[in-house]
């Protein structure tokens, strides 16, 4: 890849106006986080290393006072920082986007549907993936058989809270997974309750990025558990996360004639 | 506003696993992992993600402190090396070179080993220099050296995953090395088969193809047992064994008593079972053994380390990819601090200080008069302390009042020191007993390098400053060094201190900072341009050829009896590390697993009335504690097991000091006990 660093700096310092940037780069034979101000050298920026770059922008904006922030996003990203500015956790005129299309490989990593981002700034828009092969496996399955597949599968669950550590929207101030209301085994594996909560609590939020499964120890197929979620809040809600608008299902039903009907 | 990503190695295990850390205007905030990191790869532990969390606590000591009328105060850092200076050479001068001993640590850098060992030996002029590998992998280091010459893991972490089988023993791997753990999962992806044979059920053994439970103590009979199918079976690499190998016919002799029958009477393990597992190791391509403090802390934990290497060589799978003995290092750096020379029969590199060569050459170095007496170990330090022959200690940052068996022992020996230093970045069990605390730099605030347990060199890079007038152990040691009128301790970094060792320890000859900066290099590594090294034993052995050790089986030194019925073990769980001085201090991982408890078979625990979280109490001949009862079908009848992380029920006030008579480790893992409802 020719030195996509000088555009990146280009665009977000000159152009857009930003006073810090947040982008990878390679440092010590590695490709690592950096987060650079204005008038700092970029250094050699890698675009080609998914690190989950909203995660660690929700890490470090409670501590940024001012200033604004340009942040090399992928298209999941860009949902997910679009769901924390839904919900008041980050502001978004305070952040300025640079987007990035994923590379071939990367869409089909991570069996990308919706690969390319709102602004294409870096990179050429690849096509979407059609189908997740696991996800269609699975559903062809027996319901028996399906959930055989996700116990031996969360068997292997070490209980490192990568899957939530490492999420762009993984939001709560106190995470229930440490709670022993219903994770109530300490130790590990944590059971099948760890799971499940965790994936309701994303069922409304999670964007496909698929970094649960990228730091997963276990090798736990997580994206395609959260593909089967998604699917199942489209067909069963008609609702899709990733945009500053459509309001979560899970609040609004709360208000809506169904609930009081069930209460009768 | 600076925000920076800081990237280096976790100070946990010995996996070794680099990962960056976040850093806002000098607080530590997150861990993030490094994805292009080729032993983690972008994952971690639980213990790896909360890494940041102890840096920054308020209890890290800040001062140096000396002891006056049994009360500690704060010293400034000239008075209170002076005062470390003046009594060891008190003590010297009155008693020999030799009434001092220096403990190293693996929780130090290797420079910091290095200078630790130098001290040691050229500014105090003593031999007495060792570290915690005396309990936990010193066996290997005796075992590996017999067998095949040098005392290392044969192969690498990411060679796992192309193995097609992988025997793991005395390893709670998923708990204790959890990305090595990662790497065993794909494997059996990929499709290899896995045995474990533990006397407790781990989370690795329950996603295992085969799990066999021998009771504590009976590893070597198994081992034998499973050589002597191969060998009957006609499954061993001839070619290997006469082309590679000697002792073959004396093994051949030594293993024909263990029948699959014999074999279960002492170990409890099946007959077909055993034959099972040992035609799956010896038929498979390529066949990985790993294992870890099962093996080695044992009262013969050197001959149970040859017998796993005699299974390797038996079966040919020594000096290829994906196979050989792995001993899987439980600390970020107790490679590092043996490579260094904190061992009292070694100078570093491995070299004997009682070798006139090396003795010279080192002499030569150093500028300084080297004995050439092979030094105390940790274990008879402790009993030479007690008996007055050792009267002055420094200890570098171990917590030996929680570690070491036989807690009550070592509270003697302590109290029986005239004069004891501990350099430490918390008050712990240890710190009251010291006459002078100085308080150190940790993993985060400082620069150098740890070695892995596959002996790569890793990189610690400073993220912030240590709190307080804090040092790092390295610059510590400088200072000593210089007040003992030494030579040799001028060090403005730890990239010099490195050169100096690479000078001098030929397996590190090509290893520098500048290229451990950006190079993932394995030793040995002995020339500048060499690549280093990720297989051993590859074009043969040092000495030659592969030694078969004929050991049998021998009980351990306690076994149960009427008054103490139960066998007990101890071991580390997923969430605490060691005696707890960082993860109890980690919020997340305190709550993960707060508490002291002893595992106990439902079995048992149903005849003595013991239910699951019942407060019990658990003897052995040399101490008593209480704690809470965990009931589960997880661990072997007769057997009890209780975690050593818990100061305030800590398992070694009960454990047996009896120690291996080669490599001098305790026989941590087995101790008779009694367990009753408290």
């Amino acid at each position: 890849m020719n030195d996509p660093g000088k555009e990146i700096s280009r665009l977000a310092f000159d152009e857009r106006g930003a006073d810090y940037l947040l982008a990878v780069r390679e440092e010590y034979g590695n490709a690592g986080p950096a987060f650079v101000a204005k008038g700092e050298d970029v250094g050699d920026i890698r675009t080609d290393i998914p690190y989950q770059l909203v995660t660690i922008l929700r890490k470090i904006y409670p501590y940024m006072e001012d200033g604004k922030i340009a942040v090399v996003i992928r298209r999941c990203e860009e949902k997910a920082l679009n769901e924390l500015i839904k919900r008041g956790i980050i502001d978004g005129d305070r952040i300025i986007r640079i987007g990035l299309a994923c590379s071939e490989g990367q869409i089909e990593a991570c069996r990308c549907t919706d690969p390319v981002p709102s602004c294409v700034d870096i990179g050429s828009p690849g096509k979407g993936w059609n189908e997740d092969q696991l996800s269609k496996e699975l559903s062809a399955m027996s319901s028996e058989e399906r959930l055989d597949f996700w116990v031996a599968q969360f068997r292997k669950c070490n209980k490192c809270y990568a899957c939530s550590t490492n999420c762009p929207v993984c939001v709560c101030d106190h995470c229930v997974l440490e709670e022993c209301t219903f994770v109530a085994e300490k130790g590990i594996p944590p059971g099948m309750a760890f799971h499940l909560i965790r994936a309701y609590h994303l069922s409304d939020k999670c964007t496909e990025c698929g970094e649960c499964e990228r730091s997963c120890p276990a090798h736990i197929p997580l994206l395609t558990f959260r593909k089967m979620t998604n699917r199942d809040m489209k067909d069963l809600y008609g609702y899709e996360s990733g945009d500053t608008e459509t309001v979560s299902p899970l609040l609004t039903t709360l208000e809506g004639d169904l609930l009081e009907e069930e209460e009768d | 506003m600076k925000i920076d990503h800081v990237l280096t190695t976790c100070p946990y295990c010995g996996t070794g696993c680099n990962f960056y850390l976040q850093v806002v205007n000098e607080r530590l905030i997150g861990v993030i992992p490094c994805k292009t990191d080729e032993i983690s790869q972008g994952r971690l532990c639980i213990k790896g993600y909360n890494a940041h969390t102890f840096v920054q606590h308020p209890d890290r000591l800040k001062h140096p402190m000396i002891k006056e009328k049994g009360k500690m105060r704060k010293a400034s850092w000239d008075e209170a090396l002076d005062k470390i200076v003046s009594e060891i050479k008190r003590i010297t001068s009155e008693h020999g070179n030799d009434s001092v001993a220096v403990f190293a640590s693996a929780k130090c850098t290797t420079e910091e080993n290095y200078l630790f060992q130098k001290l040691a030996r050229s500014a105090i002029g003593t031999n007495n220099v060792d570290h915690c590998a005396r309990l936990c992998h010193a066996s290997t280091v005796a075992g590996l050296v017999y067998s095949f010459g040098s005392g290392a893991m044969t192969n690498s972490i990411p060679e796992f995953e192309d193995a097609n089988c992988i025997l793991v023993t005395g390893s709670n791997t998923l708990e204790a090395h959890p990305l090595i753990g990662s790497r065993i999962l794909k494997a059996m992806e990929n499709g290899a088969q896995v045995i474990v044979i533990d006397p407790r059920d781990t989370p690795l053994s329950r996603l295992a193809q085969f799990t066999l439970h021998q009771k504590p103590g009976s590893d070597i009979a198994w081992i034998n047992g499973m050589i002597r199918v191969i060998i009957e079976e006609g499954l061993f690499d001839k070619e290997f064994v006469d082309g590679r190998t000697e002792l073959f016919e004396e093994l051949k002799q030594v293993v024909q008593q263990y029948t699959p029958e014999e074999v279960e009477k002492i170990t409890g393990i099946e007959p077909k079972m055993l034959v099972d597992a040992a035609r799956t190791y010896a038929k498979a391509d390529r066949s990985m053994i790993a294992y870890a403090m099962g093996i080695t802390q044992h009262s013969n934990g050197t001959d149970l380390v040859k017998s796993l290497a005699n299974l390797a060589m038996v079966t040919g799978n020594v000096g290829k990819e994906s196979t050989g003995v792995n001993p899987l290092r439980g600390q970020c750096n107790v490679q590092g601090a043996c490579d260094a020379g904190c061992l009292p029969d070694f100078y570093p590199g491995y070299q004997k200080v009682n070798d006139t060569g090396a003795n010279k050459k080192f002499r030569g170095a150093w500028k300084s008069n080297l004995s050439t007496k092979v030094g105390s170990t940790i274990t008879s330090t402790m009993e030479k302390m007690e008996s007055g022959e050792i009267k002055g200690l420094i200890i570098f940052g171990e917590n030996v009042m929680v570690s070491d068996p036989d807690i009550a022992h070592i509270e003697k020996a302590l109290n029986s020191l005239d004069f004891f230093a501990l350099v430490e970045i918390f008050p712990s069990e240890t710190s009251k007993f010291a006459d002078v605390i100085l308080p150190a730099a940790c993993y985060a605030e400082k620069d150098g390098t740890f070695t892995n347990t596959d002996r790569k060199i890793r990189m610690l890079r400073k993220a912030v400053g240590p709190p307080g007038e804090a040092m790092p152990d390295w610059k510590i040691a400088c200072e000593l060094g210089k007040k003992f009128g030494a030579e040799g301790f001028d060090f403005s970094s730890p990239a010099e201190i490195m050169d100096e060792m690479a000078s001098l320890a030929p397996i590190y000859g090509g290893v520098s900072h500048g290229r451990a900066d950006t190079e993932v290099i394995s030793w040995p590594c002995p020339t500048k341009d060499h690549p280093g090294t990720k297989v051993l034993h590859v074009d043969g052995f040092k000495m030659g050829r592969g030694k078969f050790a004929p050991v049998h089986h021998s009980p351990p030194n306690e076994e149960p009896s009427e008054e103490f019925p139960m066998v007990l073990s101890t071991g580390r769980n997923l969430f605490q590390f060691h005696t707890g001085t960082m993860t109890r201090k980690s919020p997340k991982l305190e709550q993960e697993a707060p508490e002291p408890y002893v595992e106990i078979n439902s079995g048992d625990a149903k005849m003595l009335g013991i239910e699951d979280g019942s407060r019990v109490r658990v003897t052995s001949r040399r101490g008593s504690i209480a704690l809470v009862a965990k009931v589960t079908e997880r661990i072997i009848p007769g057997t009890i097991f209780i975690p050593f992380h818990y100061a305030e029920a800590a398992a070694n006030r009960l454990t047996n000091p009896a120690y291996d008579p080669i490599a001098q480790i305790p026989e941590l893992k087995v101790c008779a006990a009694r367990i009753e409802r408290s």
